[in-house]
């Protein structure tokens, strides 16, 4: 028995319905149609005239949900991204924006300022030939926010004034400096040690810099065994370093030539050459490290220019590393002959007769745990500030005593954060760069820098730069 | 390409690497966009990552080494190293032998690894997918899955 009322919806059909068609006015409907809505009406006109009168789907008001039909997704026709193109792409480093704001009115960085006590709290753009320097040192880390200015900029801290006059008093006195910059995480370590490394430059010492200590370390570059040594090398990062070297110091290593005889080593080294050209003498992974070794006894004669010797990434080196000698077991990283070197003019073994300035950047980022490195560092730190030694804890058995010799006697300096002078600087800037969309007052500059825990610079660019950052 | 014990291998290949699936089918040649995460040494039947790492430590060759950056004179040496080691048909061999003997002396143990079935008393209603796999006469032989 046929109804007429809709049998899955019980609706019933409306009087409209029931009146005879021809008494209306409104132009017929189709009997399967429901009045009570427009959207068969609706879908009927959307569909035009292919299936205008396949109304005897039930019609609902509102969406309707269709199962068991899956939409096929359009194959991705992009190629996929080549190989180490990903990685160049995370690593890049980017130190201009255009769409940035130019801040009119900042000065330069010379070598004058930045040891001048009244440009603390003052933003100093770094010159276009330390810049290239700096770059060649690989001293910018992907990690800063260098991309959202339209030039490199840095804040001069009190601690960056600090760390230039003790640089330039050591050496001006041709003395050793031994420094480790230690800090907080995000304090800005990283970012001390590039004004530092700017500071050689403007100085025109020469600048070596290992940017991360772990690269060599964690047994991702080639190593081979030093003949009738215990230590191994590192012959393909020697090259790259080398090249470092070259790119960054060539206008200072040009002016001094090669005044040992070096007979030993596998390629011609005459006298008179240049430091500079013996700097680029080999890109042979081979003789690399001979090669290093008889450059580094160049640069340690009287009359040379000083030495600045930078490593990022302290505790990295403070470790047994990954490598495994023929033995089969785990060589110490101070075994690393590179890495000795460093060790050494750390610790103080090695004596420079023109002034040298050895500096050890800690990193908190992925750092290792290590005891003997923070004790060690607690002691030194401690003898600096004239306060009684802490002892190593007597119920602790691994304390590395080739950690404790690599930092004896080295002077800290511990990064904290920003005043509020400072604090204020840099957010002007970012204002200026129109970055920062933010009325720089006492107010907000109170409250960003107490977001940061008491002007934690890493911490500042996250509570004020949070929306504009790359996604690192 | 470099050449170990006369297998062909792209230069682009690990020395060794820290995962340890590998497929064997593909050991023989590889073209030259093969996923590089595959490894040399331990493609080698009754090598594995022991040895490997030992091998190479010995060689001193880091862990993430590609082929392509090891030095000839290396491989040469690592040429030398592996033919006197027991590897390839040599290691077949043994494990052959031993489950031939087996089944000549008409033991369960034998016999079940004719049958392809599980060898140590295992359920067989389900889950012998592995003695399916890796039981047979010829294990590790052209036919085998290993």
């Amino acid at each position: 028995m046929a109804s007429a009322n809709c049998w899955r919806c019980l609706a019933r059909p409306s009087q409209r319905l029931l009146v005879p068609a021809s008494l209306l006015s409104t132009p017929p409907t189709p009997a399967s149609a429901a009045t009570f809505t427009t959207s068969a009406q609706l879908r009927a006109v959307k569909a035009g005239s292919k299936d205008d009168v396949n109304l005897s789907r039930h019609i609902r008001a509102g969406k309707n949900l269709i199962l068991g039909k899956k939409k096929k997704r359009p194959a991705d026709k992009g190629k996929p991204p080549a190989s180490g193109e990903r990685k160049a792409f995370r690593k890049r480093i980017q130190l201009s924006n255009n769409n940035a704001l130019e801040v009119p009115g900042l000065s330069e960085m010379t070598a004058e300022n930045i040891v001048d006590p009244s440009s603390v709290g003052k933003i100093l753009g770094l010159p276009e030939v330390v810049l290239d320097q700096l770059r060649a040192s690989e001293a910018f880390k992907p990690t800063q926010t260098w991309g959202l200015f339209r030039s490199p900029h840095t804040l001069i801290r009190a601690e960056t004034v600090d760390l230039a006059k003790q640089l330039t008093d050591a050496i001006g006195k041709k003395e050793t400096l031994r420094l480790v910059i230690t800090g907080d995480r995000a304090t800005g370590k990283s970012m001390l040690g590039l004004q530092a490394l700017a500071t050689g430059f403007m100085n025109n010492w020469i600048v070596i810099n290992i940017p991360e200590g772990q690269e060599l370390t964690t047994a991702a570059t080639e190593y081979s065994q030093i003949h009738n040594s215990e230590q191994f090398s590192q012959p393909v990062y020697t090259v790259k370093l080398f090249q470092a070297i070259f790119k960054a110091n060539q206008h200072i290593l040009s002016q001094y030539k090669v005044e040992m005889d070096h007979m030993h080593l596998p390629i011609s080294v005459n006298r008179g050459m240049t430091l500079a050209a013996l700097a680029n003498v080999t890109k042979e992974p081979e003789f690399a490290w001979p090669v290093f070794q008889a450059f580094w006894k160049e640069l340690l004669l009287p009359g040379r220019p000083p030495i600045m010797f930078a490593l990022d990434g302290l505790s990295h080196i403070m470790r047994v590393s990954d490598y495994r000698s023929p033995s089969f077991e785990l060589i110490h990283s101070h075994d690393l002959s590179l890495l000795r070197l460093f060790t050494d003019a750390l610790g103080g073994k090695t004596t420079f007769a023109n002034g040298a300035a050895i500096l050890g950047v800690c990193t908190k980022g992925n750092n290792p745990i290590i005891p003997s490195m923070e004790k060690a560092l607690e002691q030194a730190a401690a003898a600096q500030a004239g306060e009684p030694i802490p002892p190593r804890d007597p119920f602790f058995k691994k304390y590395d005593e080739r950690v404790f010799d690599a930092l004896r006697g080295v002077r800290i300096l511990n990064v904290k954060g920003v005043s509020k002078p400072e604090a204020r600087a840099l957010m002007e800037y970012w204002a200026a760069s129109g970055i920062l969309r933010l009325r720089v007052d006492e107010k907000n500059v109170s409250e960003k820098w107490t977001l940061a825990g008491c002007g934690i610079l890493g911490e500042m660019e996250r509570a004020a730069l949070y929306d504009v950052r790359s996604p690192v | 390409m470099t050449i170990i014990m006369g297998v062909n291998f792209n230069e682009k290949k690990l020395v060794r690497a820290p995962s340890l699936s590998y497929d064997a089918n593909k050991k023989e040649l590889s073209p030259d966009n093969e996923p590089t995460l595959q490894k040399a040494l331990e493609s080698f039947y009754g090598l594995g990552p022991q040895l490997a790492a030992r091998i190479m430590a010995k060689n001193t060759i880091h862990p993430l080494a590609r082929l392509g950056s090891v030095p000839p004179k290396t491989i040469t040496a690592l040429t030398a190293e592996l033919s006197t080691m027991t590897i390839e048909n040599d290691a077949r061999r043994i494990v052959q032998d031993n489950i031939k003997r087996l089944r000549d002396m008409g033991t369960i143990r034998g016999r079940r690894h004719a049958m392809g079935l599980p060898v140590r008393g295992q359920r067989t209603r389900t889950q012998i997918e592995t003695a399916k796999r890796l039981n047979t006469l010829e294990r590790g032989g052209t036919y085998s899955k290993i």
